[in-house]
């Protein structure tokens, strides 16, 4: 540590350059790692951000909210079921709304996608302003923020294109969106009003709904599966990858960051190791004198890491004042895990790189520094 | 016995199909309390020799000890500790660290053992004192003229306190008066400690602090009356 330190304040220049390079690195990552959040919470952030475990569907519907169909009653069966500590019953919808009153032809339109949950369930989102909804007023309904900037406001009457249902905006709520659509969110029974209008559309289910979410981690989705006929559990995950369209954009996604991972780790070992190379001699002096290849070592690792960890900081300050001056519109989402995680990828990268460095300190011959000059 | 002993040495420097018989049967012993002088002309093997003596470099064929340790014997983390704690080595060129002050020069020999104590922090700055650096303790070797470097590689190969002190030409760069209190130091440190030191020069004007001379030519060690 003390060489280390001793050296970075010497030799500031250099450092800095490589510095630069480790933040330029880490802005992009983290950047990126934003953006593909950002995007991938457009596609499915209502799912990704619901304290669920599980979710339940009709069986053989490929954990897709829109080819199941269940009864809502199953959900009191569930709650029985071991491990399952509370349950949510969700149908979804996508839908056109508009202004009530305005000119159906002529009037702008916004596509949406219509949940409808339980009041006071816990797929409920929290509303930034507004209220909750009410078991009093069903038609109330709770929509995602961009809807504001689409000119939307507390109290407005919405009518559903095509359609003779109205709801009336009573709270906005943030980031919920799924496959690209902002998400208005109603009781259960409106929902149904709007998509099961036409006779027998809900194929004589009784109080039909598409998928029932469940929390509690104990739960058991094979005894669920085998104690309830006629359903299919998915995990979490397997829900969200059901999202149309969601596993392919967000597969590109993760592609993409992972490359970039993959060449920055490359151009960080490429800059160290010629750093270490260009103090072979020095290493040479340290080695006749009497250091051990294991104090070289140290100095040249806590060194990096010192680096890398001021580096790292300074490319996530960078990132989230970049994302404080983008467009509303533009999809960034940089949540704190992410943050951590990529943090730390790239310090072990920056130290698993300086390895490749090490295999070359431990050849350095202490003659080299008899040889040249300092 | 202790000291260094040197036994029918060889070193051959192999390039290619090309050799170099640095050293050839060199025979020596030095004891505690010993300075003995090296001279030669250049090329002849001299800091090949002290290469082998100070357990840089193993030779072809023969054996060394230092104090009493076959270094052949002893693998590279072990040679590190022997250099670290045993030797105090003056290389040619003064080969100091670029980015470390002249006191810290000598306090990362500490430093590569373990703890810097405060003991250790006033003998550095003693031995400082008595090569005349003392208004130099917060430099860089950038900052230093030659002669001044070469003091700094001295007083740091004295700070461990090694039994064997190994000095290749440590007089280049210095004026006669300072070339002169500086193998005087050497000598004193020899003599009032016991330590057995070894030192290449080219000045015959040396000469006269160090126990006995050897010349080397072509590799081959014998003793000058
Ligand atoms: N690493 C090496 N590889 C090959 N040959 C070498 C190597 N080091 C030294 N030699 C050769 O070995 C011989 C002795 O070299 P050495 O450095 O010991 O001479 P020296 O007496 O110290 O000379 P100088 O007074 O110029 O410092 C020379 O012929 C030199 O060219
Ligand atoms: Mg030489």
């Amino acid at each position: 540590m003390f060489l280390a330190l001793k050296e970075l304040t010497y030799s500031k220049g250099r450092f800095i350059m490589i510095s630069l390079i480790i933040i330029l690195i880490s802005w992009l990552v983290f950047f990126l790692a934003g953006l593909g959040n950002g995007l991938s919470d457009l596609g499915a952030a209502t799912l990704k951000y619901a304290p669920i475990e599980y979710a339940v569907y009709e069986e053989n519907s490929d954990f897709s909210f829109s080819k199941s169909m269940l009864s809502e009653s199953l959900a009191d069966d569930l709650l029985k079921e071991k491990g399952v500590t509370a349950v949510a019953p969700i149908g979804t919808a996508s839908a056109s709304i508009r202004q009530k009153n305005s000119d159906e032809d002529t009037a702008s339109k916004i596509d949406v996608l219509i949940a409808g949950i339980r009041p006071g369930s816990f797929m409920e989102p929290i509303v930034t302003a507004g209220e909750s909804l009410q078991a009093s007023n069903p038609a109330g309904v709770i929509v995602d923020r961009s809807l504001e900037l689409e000119g939307f406001k507390l109290g407005d009457n919405l009518t559903i294109n095509g359609s003779t249902q109205e709801m009336e905006i009573i709270g906005f709520t943030e980031n919920q969106s799924l496959s690209h659509q902002p998400v208005v969110f109603s009781s259960l029974e409106k929902l149904r009003e709007y998509k099961y209008a036409a006779p027998s559309s809900d194929n004589g289910i009784k109080d039909v709904v598409n998928s029932i979410l469940i929390q509690g981690k104990e739960s058991e989705p094979k005894e669920i599966e085998k104690s309830i006929e006629g359903v299919q559990v998915g995990s979490k995950k397997e829900a969200i990858n059901a999202v149309p369209g969601y596993a392919a954009e967000n597969g590109t996604i993760t592609l993409m960051v992972g490359f970039l991972i993959i060449i920055s780790a490359i151009i960080i070992a490429v800059f160290f190791y010629i750093l270490t190379s260009q103090k072979t001699q020095q290493f040479g002096v340290m080695k006749a004198i009497g250091g051990s290849n294991w104090f070289i070592i140290k100095s040249v690792v806590s060194q990096v890491f010192i680096l890398s960890v001021i580096s790292i900081l300074i490319g996530i300050l960078l990132t989230y004042a970049t994302a404080a001056v983008l467009p509303d519109s533009m999809p960034f989402n940089l949540i704190p895990s992410l943050v951590i995680s990529y943090s730390l990828v790239l310090l072990a990268i920056s130290v698993i790189s300086s390895f490749f460095s090490v295999l070359k300190i431990a050849k350095i011959d202490p003659l080299t520094a008899l040889g040249g000059k300092e | 016995m202790a000291g260094l002993q040197l036994k029918n040495v060889s070193k051959v420097y192999q390039e290619g199909d090309f050799e170099t018989i640095a050293l050839n049967d060199v025979t020596l012993a030095v004891e505690p309390g010993e300075f003995i002088a090296i001279i030669g002309p250049s090329g002849s093997g001299k800091s090949t020799f002290l290469s082998v003596s100070g357990a840089l470099l193993q030779p072809s064929k023969g054996e060394v000890s230092i104090n009493d340790v076959a270094i052949s014997t002893l693998k590279e983390k072990e040679l590190s500790k022997v250099r670290l704690e045993q030797i105090g080595f003056i290389l040619q060129t003064s080969n100091l660290i670029p980015y470390l002050t002249v006191l810290d020069q000598l306090l990362i020999v500490k430093r590569m053992g373990g703890k810097v104590t405060a003991q250790a922090k006033e003998y550095a700055l003693r031995l400082l004192a008595d090569l005349g650096m003392t208004s130099k303790i917060k430099k860089y070797p950038n900052e230093l003229s030659g002669g001044e470097r070469q003091r700094v590689a001295i007083a740091r190969s004295f700070m461990n306190d090694p039994d064997l002190i190994l000095a290749d030409e440590p007089t280049a760069n210095l004026d006669t008066k300072r070339a002169n209190e500086v193998v005087q130091l050497i000598a004193q440190e020899v003599k009032s400690r016991g330590k057995a030191a070894i030192m290449v020069t080219h000045d015959e004007r040396m000469l006269k602090y160090c126990d006995c001379v050897y010349r080397i030519e072509d590799g081959v060690l014998s003793r000058e009356e």
